[in-house]
């Protein structure tokens, strides 16, 4: 029986991270800190926490503010595993804590398991490339977790703990401004089939013959960072990678992608992956289910056709 | 604002590391070390804050054989860079990188911002900015997408999943930048030639006020392996046939999957 902590982002977070440490925790104490009002530490502890804090966002400071009182809180309880949720703010204040409480830090750990010898964790290399199993010991250890790696049960609104907030500290930092991101044209992650082009498609009018085939396969439309961020062909919120979207397609069909690591690691869990690069020895070849190696307009065109039958 | 330091890592080239089919081991006598493509953002706008404030800017990392990075390091337009290389760093995690990084940041003493990548492009773990942050103390800002001098505070703004958050903070600053903050140049012959011009320096632990503690992992590896689910990778292309035989078995091949 180990207490373990959650700090999440949103409500659908804390969700998800309470099932994750009822399963880890084996019946002990739950301690829930989510980002939002009364109502979301409420929602956290009908999910499973057996206390919880709510981290309102403060009007003049960033959210990770809270973090210094989250470390002397945690330095106090000592619980014997944090996970946190992988969103920017979280990743932030995870790995924060863990240096002000030399800690060690797991970052999108899976298969998770908690055992005297410590904390063992499966993490990504090289974007999916290869698995790291390692063993992290500490008196407290940290984990960031996807929203998907687990699914939560349905709430318990019976269920009552105590419930909380915790104190700002100045932050150093004054927010001046805050924009909500722009409504999504599309939404890749919840697409069924993904086209994506990356590098290999020389000029901006290429496009239109991808959008075509797409359109024709009854796919959205993504790219690689490259497409988006330099070029900028396309909306930002297309792109695949680390830093952009991150999507589990049934079809990813990739157009000139080499496949690089932080590219991968958006589409690694997709069903099916397949790839037209000519260069054959490319990582997105090397990593699709199946590749066609050979120059993509005159793939795109057969495919085109032998679609259109 | 006098002294920017900007870190950076000397990676691997992910893009020619290979799987040995039967091990599952990973393949790496192709792939050569090269400066995180994350990093070198770090570096632009690096030179972005040292044109507009002409403060010194200084390069910064830590390693195994990190030596030959410095050359690729200073023709991205810091004055000069100091290495700390450390055979107990192969198996560095990001809690002894930052320590490493945050010893070397003190010893070189008033650095008024500090420049990080959001992330590496071999753990991707996204820790060592915000953890060295906390361990000198300064505010730390991440996963910024605009960086801008103000009188003595940096004006920046971050992208976050609700959206984008303005802030103003003064020096000192650990800045996290994000890929998208500016193009990073190739550099120019110029900017090559001139790179051997200009200091590269060793530091040692001691150097940087550190004890052998400082490059222990918390984080112990116990098996690196390219998984068993990997990827059929069929070539659907044989010899001699047409980009069109290709295309009828991969359009055949998504038929009976249902994907077509």
């Amino acid at each position: 029986m180990s207490d373990i902590w959650i700090i999440a982002e949103n409500t659908l977070w804390a969700r998800t991270l309470a099932a994750a440490a009822a399963a880890l925790g084996k019946g002990g104490k739950i301690t829930a800190f989510v980002h939002g009002d009364e109502a979301a530490a409420k929602d956290a502890i009908a999910h499973g926490a057996s206390e919880a804090f709510y981290l309102p966002l403060p009007a003049d400071a960033p959210w990770e503010a809270y973090t210094p009182a989250l470390v002397d809180k945690a330095k106090a309880e000592k619980p014997a595993l944090i996970l946190l949720s992988t969103s920017r703010r979280c990743r932030d204040v995870a790995a924060r804590m863990a240096a002000l409480l030399d800690a060690p830090c797991f970052s999108d750990g899976k298969n998770i398991a908690l055992a005297d010898g410590g904390v063992t964790a499966n993490t990504l290399l090289y974007g999916g490339l290869a698995v790291k199993t390692s063993v992290a010991k500490g008196a407290t250890v940290l984990v960031t977790i996807g929203a998907k790696d687990f699914d939560h049960g349905a709430p318990d609104a019976s269920r009552s703990g105590k419930i909380d907030t915790l104190p700002l500290s100045a932050a150093g930092v004054s927010v001046t401004g805050r924009k909500p991101r722009e409504a999504q044209s599309v939404d890749l992650g919840a697409a069924a089939k993904v086209v994506s082009v990356g590098r290999g498609v020389s000029k901006e009018s290429d496009l239109d013959t991808v959008r075509a085939l797409a359109k024709s396969m009854g796919a959205e439309v993504a790219c690689s960072r490259p497409i988006a961020e330099f070029f900028k062909w396309m909306p930002e919120e297309c792109y695949i990678g680390i830093s952009g979207q991150q999507i589990k397609p049934q079809l990813y069909l990739a157009i000139g992608i080499s496949g690089q690591a932080q590219h991968y690691f958006g589409i690694r869990d997709s069903k099916t992956i397949v790839s037209i690069n000519k260069d054959k020895e490319c990582l997105m070849n090397q990593q699709a289910d199946y590749y066609i190696p050979a120059d993509w307009e005159e793939t795109v065109a057969e495919l085109a056709k032998a679609i259109h039958k | 604002m006098k002294k920017i330091a900007v870190c950076y890592k000397w990676v691997l080239n992910d893009g020619d590391i290979r799987v040995n089919d039967k091990t599952r081991d990973l393949d790496f006598e192709k792939s050569k070390p090269q400066i995180n493509e994350y990093d070198r953002n770090g570096l632009a706008v690096g030179v972005q804050l040292k044109e507009a404030s002409g403060a010194e800017l200084i390069g910064i990392t830590c390693g195994v054989d990190t030596e030959p990075s410095a050359k690729d390091a200073l023709s991205r337009g810091p004055d000069m860079v100091y290495y700390l290389n450390d055979p107990a760093l192969a198996q560095a995690d990001s809690a002894a990188s930052s320590k490493v990084l945050a010893g070397m940041v003190r010893s070189l003493g008033d650095v008024d911002v500090v420049l990080c990548s959001e992330c590496s492009s071999d753990d991707f773990a996204q820790q060592v900015g915000p953890r060295l942050g906390a361990l000198l103390g300064y505010p730390v800002i991440s996963y910024v997408s605009a960086v801008k001098l103000e009188g003595d505070a940096l004006v920046m703004d971050r992208k976050l999943e609700e959206g984008t958050e303005s802030v103003k903070v003064k020096a000192p600053v650990v800045v996290v930048v994000s890929p998208d903050v500016c193009e990073a140049p190739i550099p120019s012959v110029k900017q090559i030639l001139g790179a051997k011009k200009k200091p590269a320096n060793a530091m040692d632990l001691a150097g940087a006020g550190l004890g052998p503690d400082a490059v222990k992992p918390m984080v112990t590896v116990q098996s690196v392996k390219a998984p068993l689910t990997s990827r059929k990778a069929v070539n659907l292309l044989g010899d001699g046939e047409s980009v069109a035989d290709a295309v009828a078995k991969l359009v055949k091949q998504l038929s009976t999957d249902g994907l077509l």
